[in-house]
């Protein structure tokens, strides 16, 4: 009999999860890869919601809306089928939550209720109180624990992906991992192998929303052994993100929209504190730039605003990195009973009360919409995805998948809100059913891969290890990491120019020779939390380099990515139709004729060959510009 | 298969419930008042009370199966229980958890008393026809002495908060009260009823020898 | 100069004897206890001047969220990266959770918690993760509010540490695991299985194991309401007894 054929899946995020349960439930044995329990994954942070379009608000929300919402949201960049698809199949992705157990908040007749997120006009967002991945994560959690008990899956939390082993083919037949308590090495075979691995905003270091495990490291491995990175030069910088020397915790819009005001000191060197600073002396930027939209502007137009003040104006408060975010002026019970949760997590974590005295904020990075370059097949009746083909979220390796946040696949230029719980869970799905269908198409038996393929990738494993543990270098890599994060936030962050990417990639290159002398300060060969830290952070370093490159390579602007000085924007008070607009119009397509791309970065020999794939514009080809006047 | 016959655990646990409440609960509230009557004489104690109460029919039968058998099952299967669970006295100063401590404690400390107690009250009568013939006077002798005194206060006083939330507790575990409101409503009815019979039963005490 | 001391249990590997150690880290304003934790890391010199190894310790969303981070904070199990510094009394005494096994310094292997909500099936039966094009049946609001609560449990393991039944010499599968159990029951189609979960909870290690301690309700970063849970489980149970005895057989 032959062997029953097997996935490994790296990543108990949304997406991992996902990919495991519907590989499981096609009936092949899947081993699952974790960092730590697979409950504690990132995707656990998201509190707003997540998208999909039911119409319950008598509003006539479609699905239409949702795609094009999308599409335009992400600056057309973002390959239309999958996209397409993603929407469609949003609603029934969501009863089947709701299915699995989730809690989503209610209204008064028992269906779930919808919310109203950044960057759309209808609600669109269903919402398990203020804690919605936590919930969705649990809910595929529980199913998945299931599938364990019977056997299906086997979870292998506590170990580390390493590497990939590819075949004398170059295709991908099973990973090393690494024991993070024995720091014992072994490899695994696989047929097929699904990467769910999260976001990368640590590259950002403590200057980020994402947890401190969102690495980017395990993509950045499978790039460096030969798949592709595409679009990472597009960072999404939530504008208000409470400050902290460990991390940046994300402040929902919901306290701009309920009437915050962002604010700094005239003067530079008022050091007084916030609540002392009459009202002449303050300076509402927002407002007076932006005088019909004031504070509620789209996310990048605040975080490029907040930029300005502080580093171009010098106006950041006490001459650092933040600015005032301020609810004093509000009624204390209607902002208490309305922005609960983050007043909340305001207190707990800063120890003072928004309701009293004004939060520091600055903007700080927090999804990456680009990641490892997926595959998909057009279904050419309906124009969306082609399900069940093997070619959805398959990278350029054979026999090795991508998805979740660590893929590029749907929020193009920028991420809507809530957006991108959808595409972790969706892109799990059908990387999964990918993956299943891959396995079926399979003729070789995984046991006639030659085991050395798989010695030779633990004995690599391993000199990296021991050199780690035995050189005597001079370098902490904490320190290196906060060196990282400063150089990514100020050099690469939500204003670019390519004389300091120049500069950046200059800095990264050398981050990464001293990366190479690092000292662990530890030599257990139990747990050593250094090594493993230390192996993450050369891979960030490597992954700055990608963004970095990325950026450099791209002159224009384009949602989250933007360089003043090549900046297109929409004349003053024009609007389709006048000549000053159409003008506009006119450049813009211009722009798009260059730049409407998708930029794939592959690992060369000294740094990454940045390259450009067309956009598939099927369904919305590109006519009308973003415009949130 | 359904556990809750197949499997004794939960039964047992359930047994012991309701055993600590009803004979052996039960006999205690009775058997404080027939001590409360201590302080009508010792005639009326002698005869009224304990008479009557050695006149009835099947009395043994009754003394076996509706105290000593259940006591004796609460006890043993309460010992039991009592070797699952850690002693962690000192970490976690909250009321519930310290009267968490105090049912295990009690719980040990009745089962001397009452070796000490019906010893020598209902068992030497056994062989001692004279302590049978005047319960009264015999109580009144021991009580008298302070330290016995003190040593009866101990175990009634132990007896009672073990049954009063024994109470409170069973309502949780039989599923009466719920909510958080629903649980300290009862708490204090548990309270209520630990003040009076502690009243009663030491009004019995008083009444052997003032 | 301004420092904040802390007091550290550690032990090298589970097998080892566990010890002591103290650090002292510069003031800072706003600290939680694992952005202290990261500057020992980054330093790790004890406050007799020995460099030693860095602490190890379990950590990850920094926002209460993923439970990662529970450890005894002077006395009481809490989510490190939300304690903040300046409301502790000094020196700050930082232990790993007693409850489970030690791997290394603060950090312990709660794989049990996973293990026992296999045991109680903590899942609603689905047919599969495929679209059946309708959702289930309908919630009222006041039902959802109640099962939120539940919802929030992220498997931190601080209500099993404050649990006196709760161990790894024990069989009881503890108050979160219980209160999954009260979760998955209201769940309208996970109703359809209550008996196979009340029956789990019904043997050894289950709901009458719990000896209404009430501690672990106090210390629940979530504010789960453990002992409703337990308490509804019991009338739960108790009617479920009744039926197993005197209803028809299955
Ligand atoms: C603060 C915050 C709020 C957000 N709010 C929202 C929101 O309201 N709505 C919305 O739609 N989106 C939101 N997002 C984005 C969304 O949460 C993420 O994009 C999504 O959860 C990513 O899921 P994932 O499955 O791809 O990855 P993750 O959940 O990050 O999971 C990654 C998994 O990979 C594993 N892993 C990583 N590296 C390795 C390795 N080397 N070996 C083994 N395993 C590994 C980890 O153990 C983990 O299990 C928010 C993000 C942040 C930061
Ligand atoms: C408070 C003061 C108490 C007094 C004055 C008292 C008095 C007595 C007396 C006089 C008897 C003998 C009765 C007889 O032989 O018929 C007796 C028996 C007994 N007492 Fe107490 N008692 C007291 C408290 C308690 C307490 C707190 C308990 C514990 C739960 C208890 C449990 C018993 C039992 C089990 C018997 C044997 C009953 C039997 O088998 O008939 N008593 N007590
Ligand atoms: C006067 C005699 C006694 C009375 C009236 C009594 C009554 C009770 C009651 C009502 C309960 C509550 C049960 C529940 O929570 O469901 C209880 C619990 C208990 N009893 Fe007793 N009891 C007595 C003697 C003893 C003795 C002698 C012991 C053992 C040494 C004992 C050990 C226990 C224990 C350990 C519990 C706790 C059970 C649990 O938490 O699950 N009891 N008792
Ligand atoms: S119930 Fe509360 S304390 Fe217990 S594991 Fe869940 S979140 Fe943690
Ligand atoms: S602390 Fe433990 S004993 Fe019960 S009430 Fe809570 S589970
Ligand atoms: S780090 Fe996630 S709860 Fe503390």
């Amino acid at each position: 009999m032959k062997r029953p054929r097997k996935v490994i899946v790296i990543g108990g995020g949304l997406g991992g999860l996902w990919s495991a349960l519907r590989v499981a439930e096609a009936g092949f044995q899947v081993d699952l890869f974790s960092l730590f329990e697979v409950k504690r994954s990132h995707s656990a942070c998201a509190q707003g919601g997540i998208n999909a379009c039911f119409d319950t608000k008598g509003e006539r929300d479609s699905i239409w809306q949702h795609i094009v919402d999308t599409l335009k949201g992400g600056a057309y960049l973002a390959n239309q089928p999958p996209v397409k698809s993603m929407c469609e199949e949003a609603p029934g992705l969501i009863q089947t939550f709701e299915r699995m157990g989730v809690t989503f908040s209610r209204t008064a007749e028992g269906v779930m209720d919808l919310r109203l997120f950044g960057g759309v006009k209808n609600r669109r967002t269903v919402f398990a109180g203020a804690s919605t991945g936590q919930q969705l994560l649990y809910g595929v959690d529980q199913e998945v624990r299931r599938q364990e008990s019977l056997g299906r899956i086997q979870k292998y939390e506590w170990w580390e992906f390493l590497s990939l082993v590819l075949d004398g083919r170059d295709t991908c037949k099973g990973v090393t991992a690494m024991n993070l308590r024995t720091l014992e090495v072994k490899s695994f075979r696989a047929d097929a192998v699904i990467l769910a691995t999260g976001g990368m905003g640590q590259t950002y270091g403590h200057r980020s929303t994402n947890s401190t495990n969102s690495t980017g490291a395990a993509a950045c491995r499978a790039y460096r052994q030969g798949a592709w990175f595409a679009n990472t030069e597009f960072f999404q910088f939530h504008p208000t993100a409470m400050l902290g020397d460990d991390k940046t915790r994300l402040m929902s819009e919901a306290a701009r929209g309920e009437g915050g005001r962002i604010w700094v000191p005239q003067d530079p060197e008022d050091r007084r504190r916030p609540n002392d600073i009459p009202e002449q002396a303050r300076f509402y930027f927002l407002e007076e730039w932006f005088p019909s939209y004031g504070n509620t502007v789209p996310r990048d137009v605040a975080s490029r605003a907040i930029w300005r003040v502080v580093h171009e104006m010098g106006l950041g408060v006490d001459g650092e990195d933040k600015v005032y975010l301020d609810l004093t002026h509000l009624n204390p019970g209607f902002i208490e009973q309305r922005l609960h949760a983050i007043l909340d997590i305001y207190r707990k974590f800063h120890g003072s009360d928004p309701v009293h005295e004004p939060m520091e904020i600055y903007p700080s990075a927090h999804y990456a919409m680009g990641g490892l370059w997926v595959d998909f097949e057009k279904d050419e009746q309906t124009g969306g995805l082609k399900f069940g083909s093997q070619r959805n979220h398959a990278t350029n390796i054979p026999g090795l998948y991508a998805c979740g946040e660590c893929d590029y696949g749907y929020h193009g230029a920028n991420r809507l809100g809530a957006n991108s719980l959808l595409s972790a869970s969706f892109s799990g799905r059908v990387a999964g059913e990918s993956a299943a269908t891959y396995l079926l198409g399979l003729q070789d038996d995984l046991l006639s891969v030659p085991e050395q393929y798989y010695e030779s990738e633990i004995s690599r494993q391993q000199e990296i290890n021991r050199s780690l543990t035995e050189s005597h270098g001079t370098e902490n890599p904490y320190s290196l990491q906060r060196a990282l994060g400063n150089l990514m936030s100020s050099q690469v962050g939500v204003v670019r120019d390519n004389d300091k990417l120049r500069q950046a990639l200059e800095s990264l290159k050398e981050l990464e020779q001293r990366s190479m002398n690092i000292n662990l300060q530890e030599t257990s060969n139990w747990s050593n939390q250094g090594l493993v830290f230390s192996r993450q952070l050369q891979e960030m370093i490597r992954l700055g380099q990608v963004i970095t490159a990325s950026a450099l390579a791209r002159d224009e602007c384009r949602g989250a990515h933007y360089k003043p000085a090549f900046d297109l924007t929409i004349p003053e008070n024009t609007y389709p139709g006048d000549p000053a607009y159409e003008a506009y119009r006119q450049a813009w397509k211009r722009q798009n004729e260059d730049w409407l791309k998708t930029t794939i970065a592959s690992a060369g020999k000294d740094g990454p060959t940045i390259t450009y794939q067309p956009v598939d514009l099927s369904v919305l080809p590109p006519e009308e510009p973003r415009d949130y006047r | 298969m359904q556990t809750s016959i197949h499997n004794t655990h939960f039964l047992l646990r359930r047994l012991h419930s309701l055993l600590g409440l009803l004979p052996v609960g039960g006999f205690l509230i009775f058997h404080l008042w027939e001590n409360s009557q201590s302080r009508f004489g010792p005639a009326h104690y002698n005869e009224q009370v304990v008479g009557w109460l050695q006149g009835l029919n099947y009395l043994t039968l009754l003394e076996i199966f509706v105290i000593a058998l259940p006591l004796l099952l609460h006890a043993g299967y309460g010992l039991l229980i009592l070797r699952s669970g850690h002693n962690e006295w000192r970490r976690n100063p909250w009321l519930h958890h310290r009267l968490y401590l105090l049912q295990r404690i009690s719980g040990i400390a009745i089962l001397l008393f009452l070796l000490f107690h019906v010893g020598w009250t209902r068992i030497w009568g056994i062989w001692e026809p004279a302590v049978k013939a005047d319960l009264f006077g015999h109580m009144q002798s021991i009580l008298s002495q302070p330290p016995i005194f003190l040593l009866y206060l101990l175990g009634l006083l132990l007896s009672l908060i073990h049954l009063c939330n024994g109470l409170w507790t069973m309502a949780i575990s039989w599923g009466l009260t719920t909510s958080v409101q629903a649980q300290r409503r009862w708490f204090l009815f548990c309270i209520a009823l630990f003040v009076l019979l502690s009243a009663m039963g030491l009004h019995g005490m008083l009444g052997f020898i003032l | 100069m301004k420092t904040i001391q802390f007091q550290i249990r550690r032990q090298d590997d589970p097998y080892s004897p566990p010890y002591w150690e103290s650090f002292s880290i510069p003031f800072r304003k706003g600290h939680n206890v694992v952005s202290a934790l990261m500057v020992i890391r980054e330093n790790p010199v004890t406050r007799e001047g020995r460099r030693v190894d860095p602490v190890a310790w379990e950590f990850n969303c920094m926002e209460e969220v993923c439970g990662a981070c529970s450890m005894v904070i002077n006395g009481l199990p809490r989510q490190a990266c939300s304690t903040l510094v300046d409301n502790l009394d000094q020196p700050i005494r930082l232990e790993p959770l007693s409850k489970f096994p030690v791997i290394r310094d603060l950090m312990v292997d709660r794989s049990r918690i996973f293990t026992d909500l296999k045991r109680v099936r903590a899942w609603i039966e689905i047919d599969g993760a495929w679209n059946i094009h309708r959702g289930a049946p309908r919630v009222s609001p006041e039902a959802w509010k109640e099962n939120y609560l539940y919802s929030r449990c992220m498997s931190c393991g601080c209500c099993m540490e404050v649990c006196p039944q709760y161990g790894e010499d024990q069989t009881f599968v503890g108050p979160a695991t219980l209160a999954a159990v009260r979760l998955m029951n209201a769940h309208p189609t996970g109703s359809y299985h209550k008996t196979q979960r009340l029956h789990a909870i019904m043997a050894e290690g289950g709901l009458s194991d719990c000896g209404n301690a009430q501690n672990c309700v106090r210390v629940c970063p979530k504010q789960i309401p453990l002992t409703t849970a337990i308490g509804e489980l019991g009338r739960e149970v108790t009617l479920q007894m009744l039926r197993d005895l005197f209803g028809k057989s299955e």
